[in-house]
């Protein structure tokens, strides 16, 4: 897996109808380092995220994730981690039990996997034994996160985490963030906010670079 | 404040409304459904006539009240889902909040729904009269009518106040389980103590008088009193009708099934417990999520005697109510694969493969199918409603073919209304709905030797025994075998 570039993207091409929103772009996340995509609303982040974690089909070009085509196999999701979809959430269950979900089908001890740390990092832990559904979207989308750090992955593809967080959050989760990267994890993000990106230890490259 | 004219508002939107439809839409609409209607009665003519005159009458005194204590109660529980007190949505947002008369605004809806019930208890006890073994006066029907009115006035006091109606749908609950009890026990060979006979006409008469008196009055309280029904009542109401629209007009009853589940867990206060660990986790959160359901459950374990009143009805029916019996009850806990299903982002997330997740949803569903479906056959076989035989094991397969039966129905997602309809003498039929409709039942078809042995009303013997459980579990890896896959997410139907 470190042999190759955590994402490789090349002459990616996709258009919504008549209308090009990515075209011939190129980007290279190496392994083990962050890269933050910039740029106006509907320059096409949020495409180029999407297609990366296949949930989107380009209309032509090349995309390798740990050197391999990204697609719908459980050994792809078990390396990649992603906020780029909104969630849905299981009926009859609590944020806390999320998290225990999750962390058990990784095979983690949910009682050292640190999700009461975890929900008390991102100001939920008053929120554990709430349904998701009943949260806020911005109690929503740091729950989301909470999910996304909390399991295992070798690659984070995030939507601009920073959204509806307030300074300290973005602050706290810019942080956590680093502390991925320095654990060895790769990071793909979209944001528009520079200095948060900074923080998590990623680069800035502008779509209009790509 | 100002209290603005509702009538005028009203007669605005109308008129707008049908300056954008074409002439005579409305007429042709309501001529559609007159014609409909029709169509469809004189076609299940003979179904009518068995549930309203059957050609022998088959209900004692008790029974004949047993029924009209269910009727009541699912009459009651009717009207409190649907509010009774409502307006449509577009009205909930423009004119709940405008300065009109609530009383004006409300009352409409009140008097369809008090009239709606009045028909369906008219018609329930037209029904009870037509089964019972001796002759009721037929000044009943409008005793019938009456207690629907009385019905829907109760429903709407309760709907203004939430607090008490607790205790009204409790009462309703009750009689619904007191009513089938008493069936069930007359079925199982109780004898029930006679009432006495039908009261004579000159009770009757007097009596529904006085009823029709005090349910006039209760009606006009209850449009006295209907601006106090609290608005969230009323928002929760126009939601339920909305979604219920949506559902008949769209074909697709998993909106209204999305709705009725999101509500139930959103009033639901939840603690958070551990997932076992002895289960795999998609079974601990299965068996999380039952234990989460005890009210559902119960219902279920009361529902393993209603097999029993068909005792006497046609084979078929018999053996098509255990078979569907045991989906619904293994249905308890799949609302988590539909959830997978309609959107795979919880599974990516958890990074299973579709045929381990589908393996570790299938044993809390297949437990519950396979308790329900041996005791309701053990049921049948202690009071001598089956043939000779040991039916009982026979839970042993039908539970799994309940179970991923109902995984199935739960995969199965949305309607597809992009499917080429089919023409057929009768008209053209869609085809999206027909198919999402049987999403599930199909399976059912793995407990053929079940049905053709309860329909021939052969004996269970040891060779239907083998046979079943061979058949049933062959289907099952069969289905979990090729419509999943170890290199893929996804869990949508296949």
């Amino acid at each position: 897996m470190a042999d190759h570039p955590a994402v490789e993207v090349s002459d990616l091409n996709v258009s919504y109808g008549s209308t090009p929103v990515l075209v011939d772009v190129g980007l290279t996340v190496p392994a083990g380092a962050g890269v933050c995509v910039t740029g106006e609303n509907g320059i096409g982040k949020s495409t180029l995220l999407r297609c990366v974690s296949s949930l989107q089909r380009p209309d032509s070009g090349v995309i390798r994730v740990f050197g391999g085509e990204p697609g719908d196999r459980p050994d792809f999701w078990r390396a990649v981690a992603t906020t780029v979809e909104p969630p849905t959430w299981y009926p009859g269950l609590t944020a806390h039990e999320h998290a225990e979900l999750v962390c058990r089908a990784h095979g983690q001890d949910p009682g050292e996997a640190g999700i009461d740390e975890a929900l008390e990092r991102f100001g939920l832990a008053g929120h554990a034994d709430a349904i998701p559904p009943s949260l806020s979207s911005g109690q929503k989308q740091r729950l989301t996160l909470a999910l996304v750090l909390l399991r295992p992955s070798a690659l984070l593809i995030l939507d601009e985490p920073e959204q509806r967080l307030d300074p300290e959050g973005r602050a706290m989760v810019a942080g956590m963030l680093a502390d991925y990267l320095a654990g060895g994890g790769s990071l793909l993000l979209a944001s528009h906010d520079d200095k948060f990106a900074v923080a998590a230890g990623a680069e800035i490259v502008s779509m209009d670079m790509l | 404040m100002t209290v603005v004219e509702l009538r005028p508002v009203r007669r605005w939107i109308r008129r707008t409304q049908s300056a954008h439809r074409d002439r005579g839409e409305t007429a042709t609409t309501a001529y559609v459904v007159v014609f409909s209607i029709l169509v469809l009665a004189a076609m299940a003519q003979e179904t009518l006539a068995a549930v309203f005159r059957p050609l022998v009458p088959d209900l004692t005194g008790s029974g004949a009240l047993a029924w009209a204590a269910v009727c009541a109660g699912l009459l009651f529980a009717t009207l409190r889902r649907l509010g009774p007190v409502t307006v449509s949505r577009p009205a909930a947002y423009f004119l709940l909040t405008a300065p009109v008369s609530r009383r004006r605004l409300l009352s409409p809806t009140l008097t369809v729904a008090t009239f709606g019930a009045a028909l369906a208890g008219a018609a329930a006890a037209l029904g009870i009269l037509g089964h019972a073994a001796s002759t009721g006066s037929i000044v009943l029907v409008a005793t019938g009518a009456v207690v629907g009115v009385l019905l829907a006035v109760a429903a709407a006091t309760a709907q203004a106040r939430p607090r008490a109606s607790r205790i009204a749908d409790a009462v309703g609950r009750v009689a619904i389980a007191a009513g089938l009890a008493v069936l069930v026990a007359e079925e199982a060979g109780w004898t029930p103590p006679t009432p006495g006979g039908w009261p004579p006409a000159v009770v009757v008469v007097p009596l529904t008088g006085l009823l029709a008196l005090v349910a006039a009055a209760g009606f006009l309280l209850a449009v006295r009193d209907l601006a106090r029904t609290p608005n969230d009542e009323i928002l929760d109401s126009a939601k339920t009708a909305g979604t219920l629209a949506d559902s008949v007009y769209g074909v697709e009853p998993s909106f209204l099934a999305d709705m009725l589940e999101r509500r139930y867990w959103a009033h639901r206060r939840l603690r958070s417990t551990r997932l076992s660990r002895r289960l795999p986790p998609l079974t601990a959160q299965d068996l999380l999520l039952a234990r989460r359901r005890v009210p559902r459950l119960l219902w279920a374990a009361a529902a393993t005697t209603l097999p029993l009143l068909l005792s006497g009805a046609p084979p078929w029916l018999l053996a098509g109510t255990l078979l569907i019996g045991t989906m619904l009850v293994a249905r308890t806990t799949t609302a988590a694969v539909k959830t997978d299903a309609t959107n795979p982002v919880l599974l990516r997330l958890l990074g299973l493969t579709s045929r381990r997740a589908l393996w570790q949803r299938l044993w809390v569903p297949a437990a519950l199918g396979t308790i329900w479906a041996t005791v309701a056959l053990g049921l049948l076989q202690v009071t001598g409603a089956l043939p000779p035989g040991p039916w009982w094991p026979l839970g042993l397969a039908l539970g799994p073919i309940g179970a991923v039966a109902g995984l199935r129905a739960a995969r199965a997602g949305l309607v597809r209304n992009d499917l080429l309809p089919v023409e057929t003498p009768m008209g053209s039929v869609p085809t999206g709905p027909v198919l999402h409709a049987f999403a599930g039942l199909d399976l059912l078809l793995l407990a053929l030797p079940t049905v053709v042995a309860l329909a021939t009303a052969a004996p269970a013997t040891v060779s239907l025994l083998i046979l079943q459980l061979g058949l049933g579990y062959l289907g099952v890896h069969a289905y979990l075998t090729f419509t999943t896959s170890p290199d893929r997410v996804e869990l949508a139907a296949r």
